[in-house]
């Protein structure tokens, strides 16, 4: 996690002279033979899978972020911040780790927007109900300090003590740097004062700042003098102190002072890294002295880590508006010369272009950068990748301007450049901006081919007349021929109705080929899966049949599917379960066997086995005397084994030896060889034992893994005796055989028998052994520390020298940090550790402080903790969580809290578990936490368990469950966090449990101030409100949450204006109608909704005539074509009521409007609702009265296949039918109903009989069926199977499309039914 | 069950350039023998294709012909070239190429 946690330099240069170890002072190496690749993070794996929590994935997401490349993109912010926002309550530390990220982190944008940002994330966290404490307010100081924002410290003083956070050192420290930064000493001073009141101590960043304030107040003298004052106080000027020197020089492009600074800087032992002379640069471009740049940028010594914070910088420079000085930078990049072998080609600079192109810089300036890096090699196609941000940014006018370019240049430009800007307008429905890119099209001369006009012209416009003409145009001017346009063309002119939308995809179905053996392949899938065994069984015949008939109609099926049905044809022959028979044996059994002559081996064995396992060795080998003759392989093995445990390794030879004798082909397994092995060596029978590897090796045993850890005991056995010889013997032995691999583990022991023996010069010299024959490098920091305890410095030499050679530098490193570390030698340490370029491993740090933890080393482990600090990619709160672990166990809370406060210095961003460990140190010793820190106690756990699980899955025991478990944990003055309560109450609201959620809710408050409903809670909570007649309550609530500007649902509003509209209550609906039209983002409510239960409300309150006044006018006023949604609603409700009168009223308004103005909505819902009630006499009058009822096709099929949907109205729907029938529609109609209808009720209930009779009924009304009709039909009788009545018609290819076809045709009607329901 | 499949000769290419449609793709590889069929997927969102293209060969000879050739080098790019191994089913896309012959 560390680079995110450490605005600090990536590494630090070690003072060079005093060499005291040979190590200590000499390294300055820029290559590590790293691995490439992603960083491999060798602790933290495990420890990461343990706390795959939110933060953590957010951290690591934005941490992997800037280790790569050392910031942050905006949009991967603000898509976390959304994120954490959209779950609803942020934690303490996942504000911190926004905070923290609006600052230096975001080069690309600009200063103001990013104090913007963060302000803006400051205050929606905290409306969230964040709760801020001292880290927080520094880390909003640090990043208004890093985006040069003016503003008063004071004032923010002021704001922290009204909130009740105390300011601490941290804070006074960065409120420093703010006054100073704007040149105001005397402000400084003042919180000078404060500190020293506080009995603060000044600390080097306060000088450096002061360094700064001097130079901003004009003041050089004074600037340059506090360098003295430090040295005075005891504190070396440090390299940011030079650093802030500089920069005051920068300011004034004083080169001359420059130089000399860094020369002093130079004599006094501190080398500036090349990230500090990039702020000179930035300093220098930002004060207008571009010229000087170049001979700071000279200076680098383009270090590891140059190119990512070089980048940062023309990024921010490019930000400012200084992008001529950050091509000067960028030009200075190495040539990455291994790319060019791999035959890539070369393409730095794209970063810089692309940020160019984000920052809308003039198309000359780009071309020009385009120009200068193609011209020096640096990259292959610049204006291609510059073109291709443009096209990525949708900026039409550079990108236009930049194909003119490349168009100039002879490049091609090609139609398929404008589809991303085609793209955004056809989503935008933007005809203008379609135009826009088409007339640039047609200046660059660029025809629109067929694609672009299908896919990203046509679809644009609404009006499919004049995408014809303006694709008329297109043809003619482009001159396009093509098949598909001969296609396309004249559908689009023979169908008026449809979108050119919907052709295209019409198109593109009939394109793609029919995959007829596809379907056949899931079909016999689906069936043999839907059939039980034994019907499988029982049809097999079928089954082979139809196979069969599959093969000589050609039809292929998948291999994937194929493979699936043998699989289910293989379970279908389950094998027997095998019988278990577990009598439990004795011995009086087994002479009862052998008494009646059986045989008595198994159960002999059993027997001996059941006598090892109680360990009664003596009684075993009685039995096995007993019986001798009967004995087999696994008791032998097992005698063996407890022979060894019980150190009679005469007796296990004794036994080995009659085993071979009467099997000699048996051998023992690997576990039981090598026990045998370890009886012999702890008797110093080696001979034998090396013997008994030997003919494991011979039997060709394989060792498993437990015999390879009994392997290891056995040599370390013998290590501990400090027999070398023994070691040394049995390992090469093992090793030679190959029995294992040579394993760091199964090496050690032969240098932990040096050891023993005080011999170090031996263990080295062993070790290195291993390491050239086997590659491992065993207990090399136990002879390390040994040897640097001696002092010796000759053989630690050789040791250094080997290790690096061997492993590599780093590892060398390490292995010296650590030795002295453990032998107390701190200030060598520090000099290893801070080797330029050296890098963490998490998993070395994590193995030595963990030795720390175990052996209570405070001091060891705070001196890591420290000098780890500036140690590039080091997890810092890992390290700061390992002294705290350390704290707790001896109960230190200073040193906790002190720890605490470093963190905040360090920016670093606790991780939950880190700020509970703290916490909880702190409570212990009756300490008060100054943050804000989720409880976290036994109940806690299981309520917020109880309540995900509700949250899961609504069920009404849980839930009450968690209820009364919240009741409880409130009895106790238990507080949870924010998200278990507001959980609880959503899923308490989602069962209509209004009074318990409202009363969690109120413990919620008692314990959270800022507690608040969400949209969906409150929007359950109109819908329980409404549900239970408080028509007043949910309006008061919808209105509550419009102004906290919360969005409603859609269910929510329509159950609000329903139940407003059975009270009758016109006002309320009018009030909700005006609040959804004031809503910025409209739910898509149909208006009929309010129109609908407005005459419902009038209805109610008994004004018949002024309901069907205000309907009628709907359909009146409404223009031809576009016909208004359903009033089925009002008819639904009427009919309900029994409401005789007013059905009369709205009955004849609608024959009215069906008669006079052609408007037949009405007439047909209140037909459908008639036949939904069941009142099929009225219906028929009504269709006497009102034919055209009948002619409303959509209508009616639609009510049809939603009918056909629900089982059992197959009866109800032939009769329908028949109504239908006796009216004018065309046979092809009736065809298709029958198909739908058939192939939904066959699907629901298989009900062979009502389809025979709607088969019937086809037949005498001289129907004629079509091929998909009577396929379904025939499948039916099948499946019930009787023989089928007719022939049934082949599969052919048509089938398949009219299936398709019909279909499609079906789902948009069933869209325009569920739309009816309203 | 039946040999009414034809088979397929088909390469993958993958580091396609955003600069070449179909079209280039195809008149390049075209030069190795008769390509059957063209796939190079857009991605709707972008207006950008994704970077891979599959080439289609009448003859598992163009196939061979194409593999051989070594490195594929269009407009300054390297595209790189494999056998296609994952048979492609049937994909709705808008850049099928239908064969012109």
């Amino acid at each position: 996690m560390a680079a995110l946690l450490r605005s600090a330099r990536l590494l630090k240069c070690l003072p060079s002279g005093l060499c005291l170890w040979p190590y200590a002072g000499l390294r300055h190496y820029a290559v590590i033979p790293e691995q490439k690749g992603p960083a491999k993070d060798e602790s933290s794996l495990g420890v990461r899978s343990k706390q795959a929590q939110q933060f953590d994935w957010a951290l690591a997401k934005l941490d992997s972020s800037v280790r790569r490349t050392g910031r942050v993109t905006k949009t991967l912010l603000m898509r976390i911040f959304h994120d954490i926002c959209r779950t609803g309550y942020p934690s303490g530390n996942q504000a911190l780790l926004l905070l923290r990220s609006c600052g230096s982190l975001l080069p690309e944008v600009p200063m103001a927007e990013r104090s913007e940002l963060a302000r803006h994330i400051w205050d929606k966290l905290k409306e969230l109900g964040a709760s801020y404490d001292a880290s927080h307010y520094n880390a909003l100081v640090k990043v208004f300090l890093q985006n040069e924002f003016k503003f008063s410290p004071n004032e923010f003083l002021a704001k922290m003590e009204a909130a009740g956070v105390q300011p601490n050192r941290v804070t006074y420290q960065r409120l420093i740097a703010a006054y100073c930064n704007a040149g105001d000493i005397e402000g400084a001073s003042t919180i000078l004062g404060f500190m020293k009141s506080k009995d603060l101590p000044i600390t080097e960043a306060v000088f450096n700042s002061l360094v700064t304030g001097h130079a901003r107040a004009d003041d050089m003298e004074s600037a340059v003098s506090i360098l003295s004052v430090m040295k005075g106080a005891g504190i070396e000027p440090g390299p940011d102190t030079y650093v802030a020197l500089l920069n005051a020089y920068a300011e004034r492009g004083d080169m001359e002072k420059i130089r000399q600074t860094l020369e002093t800087a130079g004599s006094t032992d501190i080398s500036l890294m090349d990230r500090d002379l990039m702020q000179v640069v930035f300093s220098l471009a930002k004060a207008g002295y571009h010229q000087h740049v170049p001979s700071i940028v000279d200076l680098m010594r383009h270090e590891r880590g140059y190119v990512p914070d070089a980048m940062n910088l023309c990024l921010s420079l490019i930000t400012q508006g200084h992008e001529d000085t950050a091509f000067s930078v960028l030009k200075t990049f190495p040539t990455l010369q291994q790319e060019n072998e791999s035959g890539d080609s070369n393409n730095l600079g794209n970063f810089f272009l692309r940020h160019c192109v984000n920052m809308n810089k003039p198309v000359e300036k780009l071309a020009r950068y385009c120009q200068e890096l193609q011209d020096s090699n640096c990259h292959a196609a610049p204006l291609q990748f510059t073109l291709y941000c443009c096209l990525e940014a949708k900026n039409t006018a550079t990108a236009l301007e930049l194909m003119k370019i490349m168009k100039e240049q002879g490049q091609p430009i090609r139609p398929h450049f404008f589809w991303p800007l085609l793209m955004q307008h056809v989503k935008d429905r933007n005809t203008v901006g379609v135009m826009e890119v088409m007339k640039g099209m047609q200046e660059l001369g660029v025809p629109a081919d067929v694609e672009t006009l299908s896919n990203y012209i046509l679809p644009a416009f609404p009006n499919v007349a004049v995408a014809l003409g303006i694709s008329c145009f297109l043809l003619l001017t482009s001159n396009l021929t093509h098949p598909s346009v001969c296609f396309y063309l004249p559908s689009l002119v023979s169908d008026p109705s449809f979108s050119a939308l919907d052709l295209s995809n019409f198109r593109t179905v009939l394109c793609c080929s029919v995959s007829l053996s596809n379907g056949v392949s899931y079909f016999l899938y689906n069936l043999i899966d839907s059939m039980s065994e034994a019907e499988v069984q029982a049809q097999e015949e079928k089954l082979r049949q139809y196979f069969n008939q599959l093969k000589s109609m050609n039809i292929v099926i998948p291999v994937n599917i194929y493979r699936g049905i043998r699989n289910l044809l293989d379970s279908y022959h389950v094998p027997e379960l095998i019988k278990v028979s577990s009598d439990s044996p004795s011995t009086r059994k087994l002479a009862e066997l052998k008494a009646e002559g059986k045989p008595v081996g198994p159960t002999l064995k059993q027997l001996i086995l059941s006598l090892c396992s109680e360990e009664k060795l003596d009684a075993a080998l009685e039995l096995k005397s007993q019986h001798a003759a009967d004995m087999a392989t696994g008791g032998y093995a097992a005698l063996i084994h407890l022979c060894c445990r019980h150190n009679n390794v005469d007796e296990a030879l004794k036994l080995k030896g009659e085993l071979s004798h009467k099997d000699p082909s048996v051998s023992l397994d690997s576990t039981k060889s090598i026990a045998l092995v370890k009886a012999l060596v702890k008797h110093d029978r080696m001979e034998e034992a090396v013997d008994l590897l030997k003919e494991m090796k011979e039997k060709d045993v394989s060792v498993v893994d437990t015999a390879v850890t009994l392997l290891f005991h056995t040599l370390n056995a013998a290590a501990l005796k400090g027999d070398v010889a023994a070691v040394r013997q049995l390992q090469a032995t093992v090793f030679t055989l190959g029995l294992t691999k040579p394993t760091a583990n199964l090496c050690s022991p032969l240098i932990t028998a040096h050891l023993q023996t005080k011999d170090l010069s031996g263990a080295l010299d062993a070790a290195m052994e291993c390491q050239k024959q086997y590659g491992h490098l065993p207990r090399i920091h136990d002879v390390i520390c040994g040897l640097v305890e001696n002092g010796d410095t000759e053989l630690l030499q050789k040791a250094m020298d080997f290790v690096s050679q061997e492993r590599g530098e780093m590892t060398m490193l390490y292995n010296l940090f650590f030795a002295f570390m453990q032998t107390g030698r701190h200030r060598e340490a520090r000099k290893i550790i801070e080797t330029p370029g050296l890098r963490a491993r998490a998993g070395r740090l994590q193995w030595y402080a963990e030795k720390c933890v175990a052996a209570n080393q405070m001091e060891s482990l705070e001196s890591l903790v420290e000098m780890t600090a500036k140690l590039f990619e080091c997890d810092r709160d890992e390290m700061y969580h390992y002294l705290l672990r350390l704290c707790k166990n001896t109960n230190d809370w200073r040193k906790a809290e002190a720890t605490w406060t470093k963190m905040q210095e360090e920016n670093v961003i606790p991780r939950e578990r880190t700020l509970r460990l703290l916490a909880d140190i702190l409570r212990s010793n009756g300490q008060e936490v100054p943050f804000e820190v989720i409880v976290k106690c036994s109940s806690y756990v299981s309520c917020s368990c109880l309540v995900c699980a509700c949250r899961s899955l609504f069920h009404s025991s849980l839930c009450s469950e968690a209820y009364s478990e919240l009741k409880n944990m409130d009895r106790k003055g238990e507080a949870l966090g924010p998200s278990p309560y507001s959980a609880l109450i959503r899923a308490l609201l989602a069962e209509g449990n209004m009074e318990d959620a409202l009363e969690v809710q109120k413990i919620a408050t008692t314990h959270i101030p800022h507690f608040k409903l969400n949209d969906i809670a409150n929007s359950l909570l109109i819908i329980t409100q409404a549900k239970k007649n408080l028509t007043k309550d949910a309006l008061a609530t919808l209105k509550s949450m419009l102004q906290a500007d919360q969005v409603p649902s859609k269910l929510s509003i329509t159950r609000l204006v329903q139940s407003l509209g059975s009270h009758g209550d016109i006002a309320g609906i009018q009030d909700v109608e005006a609040l959804m039209k004031g809503l910025g983002n409209p739910l898509n409510l149909s208006p009929m909704m309010f129109v609908n239960n407005t005459a419902i409300a009038r209805i109610k309150n008994g004004d018949l005539d002024s309901a069907v006044e205000g309907l009628e006018a709907i359909y009146t006023s409404a223009g031809e074509g576009s016909q208004p949604a359903s009033m089925a609603f009002v008819f639904r409700k009427v009919l309900e009521e029994k409401n005789i009168t007013a059905l009369d009223k709205l009955s004849a308004m609608a024959e009215r409007l069906a008669n006079h103005f052609a408007s037949y909505g009405p007439a047909s819902d209140l037909f459908i609702q008639l036949m939904d009630a069941g009142m099929k006499e009225e219906a028929k009058f009504m269709l006497a009265r009102c034919s055209a009822v009948a002619e409303q096709r959509e209508a009616l099929v639609s009510y049809m296949s939603r009918l056909s949907r629900t089982p059992g109205q197959l009866c109800f729907l032939a009769l329908s039918l028949l109504l239908i029938l006796s009216f004018s529609f065309s046979l092809n109609f009736f065809d298709w109903v029958c198909l739908t209808v058939l192939a939904r009720s066959t699907a629901l209930d298989n009900d062979l009989a009502s389809a025979k009779a709607l088969y019937q009924q086809m037949q005498s009304e001289g129907v004629e069926a079509d091929e998909l009709c009577l396929k379904r039909l025939a499948k039916l009788y099948k499946s019930a199977g009787e023989s089928v009545p007719f022939t049934e018609p082949p599969v052919s290819g048509r089938l398949g499309l009219i299936k398709k076809n019909k279909t499609a045709y079906s789902e948009r009607l069933n869209s325009k039914c569920l739309y009816m329901d309203f | 069950m039946a040999t009414s499949a034809k088979k397929i000769f088909e390469l993958f290419v993958s580091k396609v350039p955003w600069t070449l449609s179909s079209k280039e793709m195809k008149e390049y590889f075209g030069q190795f023998g008769q390509v059957k069929k063209c796939l190079l997927p857009f991605d709707k969102e972008t207006g950008f294709h994704r970077g891979f293209c599959w080439i289609g060969y009448t003859s598992e000879e163009g196939l061979q012909n194409a593999l051989q050739k070594y490195p594929h080098t269009l407009e300054g790019a390297t595209l790189q070239v494999q056998r296609n191994r994952k048979v492609f089913v049937g994909q709705k896309t808008n850049k099928e190429v239908p064969e012109e012959s």
